[in-house]
């Protein structure tokens, strides 16, 4: 069965060292910009959408982008912007936008014309993946966390609309209105390009996408939480009369190759500070009152043991949070993954914190040369 | 100490579940964004002289929330609609920080609801120069810590909140906070309306604030004052932004001397 092999970076500027970043409460929200030297994020744009289009050369199927707001570990604050980037830099591979934040937008069919323009201008290789945004993302946009869900959830359906309803309509929503919904600019891809859903847990979540047949993306989760996850969709399509394959599962993880174990283990410790500061945070950060529902927050409560900042390197790699190693160690553990969770898309973090040009090439390379052929069986 | 009784009244559907107690004339009052504290000194010494109604607003505690009720102006028009279903019309509130904020709207939008208003460290007016401290971004520990500036001076204190909470407490309180993350959100605890209707307000109104108000700084009972013509702002020294809990003797001397 094949795997599709996705290549992601949040494209850190991971230049604050740890001891800069404990005079704060966070890496997220309020640490100051005034860190910040744009000189060097011009030097580092060049270099991660060079690997970007490495990634393509070397073989892999997809590439993924997100965007996160006011924080060092992730300089993508648009990922329409970077797909627009990448639609003209590539020429084969999918984009897989994970995603555009829909509670923080004011303008759902704006973002369904932006979305539809990558479509056209990639010629139909855009993967739209919608997400609720982080915590933080509610106070950077200051949205209320009270409407995030429903904000999700009528910003999709403007937008679907939007895509697949010919122009002009007139949407009276709770939170949306609009006279004249008719952008000139629709998708390539009929009915509308592929829609895919992050969760690390939310059981609404995983409902909500099982709903529409939407892929769902297991982002960082235990395996095991992974598999209740998938099982729990499966069951609401069982339900639903229709049977969900694994193109409807995809699972998120961070991966490092080398040439050797010995040597993967050294370059891939540079994980750690994408595992370190950027995940700390007081809780109000990452909860903000109402933005989860009971039921989320008894499932936050369920997805790790211990917070991935809390983890040691070997206790990341045990739980797979972590995957690092030779060809041949990398390909035995992530057959395991795509075995125990039948997915069919796999997302690889494989460039984190200040791991080098140098070793992501080779990384990339190791990917393309041998894990992800040996991974199509 | 007075008895109160508990009722829920029915209003267009919602139910809001109100402690009563006491004789004499009505006395509502507003609680803050916390939510109702319950029958403590403050308002059973107002109880002695007062028929007191301390309702959980809706969405809060017991209450039901009305689907259609999302913002404060939602919440004041709302209570007009409790006066009315009470038969209560012309009466003396109190409003407590957020409360505080409810009551300005419900008497700068309808003339007849009150007699007389006391504002406890309301929020509603944006300050010029300090800010309204963002509860929501901080934990409740952290708020809780802001909201006395001496909490030894609180005779209540250990018993409301220095003991160990049911579960069921917990999740009130964590509800009571979404409702007023939904309520306040943005703008952040003031509506920029405000100011220019209390010019409408002409009912004797008495601002009372903690000097030490940590939560809602003493500049906004400055603007209050300045809002409303002919109210009055009393200062309490040593105090946060519960005098009716820190200083609950001179809170309840304060009020009746206010009311009488």
């Amino acid at each position: 069965m094949s795997l599709d092999v996705y290549y992601f970076t949040e494209m850190p500027y991971h230049y604050i060292t740890d001891e800069l970043a404990e005079q704060w409460p966070s890496l997220r929200l309020t640490f100051p910009n005034s860190y910040f030297d744009p000189n060097k994020a011009t030097d580092l744009f060049k270099r991660y959408l060079d690997e970007y289009q490495y990634a393509e050369e070397v073989g892999f199927q997809g590439l993924m982008i997100n965007e996160h707001h006011n924080t060092p570990s992730c300089m993508d604050v648009e990922v329409n912007i970077t797909g627009g980037i990448l639609a003209r830099l590539t020429s084969k591979v999918k984009i897989l936008m994970l995603g555009n934040m829909l509670p923080t937008s004011d303008n759902p069919p704006r973002l369904a014309e932006e979305i539809a323009m990558l479509d056209v201008i990639s010629g139909g290789r855009i993967v739209s993946g919608f997400v609720r945004g982080i915590g933080v993302e509610t106070w950077a946009n200051n949205t209320n966390p009270v409407h995030n869900r429903e904000r999700f959830e009528e910003c999709h359906d403007l937008i679907i609309k939007t895509w697949t309803t010919p122009g002009p309509f007139r949407w009276e929503g709770k939170h949306y209105n609009y006279r004249a919904v008719n952008p000139w600019m629709v998708p390539v891809q009929k009915p509308h390009p592929p829609v895919w859903v992050p969760g690390t847990g939310s059981p609404e979540t995983v409902e909500w996408a099982a709903k529409y047949h939407y892929t769902y993306a297991a982002f960082l989760t235990e395996i095991s939480r992974a598999k209740q996850l998938f099982g729990s969709y499966r069951d609401h399509a069982a339900e639903n009369g229709w049977e969900a394959g694994p193109d409807k599962f995809a699972f998120m993880i961070c991966v490092h190759v080398n040439e050797t174990d010995e040597k993967a283990q050294e370059t891939g410790k540079a994980f750690m500070w994408r595992m370190g500061h950027p995940l700390k945070g007081p809780k109000e950060y990452w909860a903000p009152p109402g933005y989860f529902s009971r039921a989320g927050t008894a499932a936050a409560a369920l997805r790790r043991q211990r917070p991935m900042n809390e983890m040691s390197y070997q206790e990341l790699q045990d739980n797979y949070h972590l995957v690092v190693g030779s060809p041949d160690t990398v390909i035995k553990k992530l057959r395991h993954i795509k075995e125990e969770l039948g997915i069919g898309s796999l997302l690889l973090e494989a460039q984190g914190g200040p791991l080098s040009h140098e070793d992501t090439m080779r990384c990339l390379k190791l990917m393309g040369e041998e894990v992800i052929p040996a991974l199509q069986d | 100490m007075v008895a109160f009784t508990e009722e829920m009244v029915d209003v267009g559907g919602a139910k809001v579940h109100t402690l009563k107690g006491g004789s004499g004339e009505p006395l509502l009052l507003l609680h803050g964004a916390e939510g109702n504290s319950g029958w403590l000194r403050f308002a059973d010494a107002l109880a002695e002289k007062y028929t007191v109604y301390y309702p959980s607003h809706p969405g809060y505690g017991k209450s039901d929330r009305p689907d259609w009720l999302e913002t404060i102006p939602d919440m004041a028009c709302f209570y007009t609609w409790y006066l009315e279903t009470l038969g209560l019309e012309g009466i003396r509130t109190i409003g407590f920080a957020m409360g505080g904020w409810i009551a300005t709207e419900i008497a700068a939008m309808c003339n007849h609801s009150f007699s007389k208003l006391m504002l406890v460290g309301a929020a509603g007016i944006k300050p010029n120069v300090a800010e309204i401290t963002d509860i929501f971004i901080i934990s409740p520990a952290q708020v809780l810590e802001l909201m006395f500036h001496d909490p030894s001076q609180a005779p209540e204190y250990q018993a409301v909140y220095g003991r160990e909470f049911t579960p069921e407490e917990t999740m009130t309180a964590e509800s009571n906070r979404e409702m007023a993350v939904r309520l306040c959100w943005k703008p952040y605890m003031y509506d920029p309306r405000l100011s220019s209707l209390l010019q409408r307000v002409k009912i004797p109104t008495r601002m009372v604030w903690g000097r030490n108000d940590a939560i809602v700084p003493l500049e906004c009972g400055e603007l209050f004052k300045k809002a409303i013509n002919g109210s009055d702002l009393v200062v309490i020294d040593n105090c946060g932004h519960s005098p009716q809990v820190e200083k609950p003797e001179e809170f309840i001397k304060t009020t009746l001397d206010f009311l009488a």
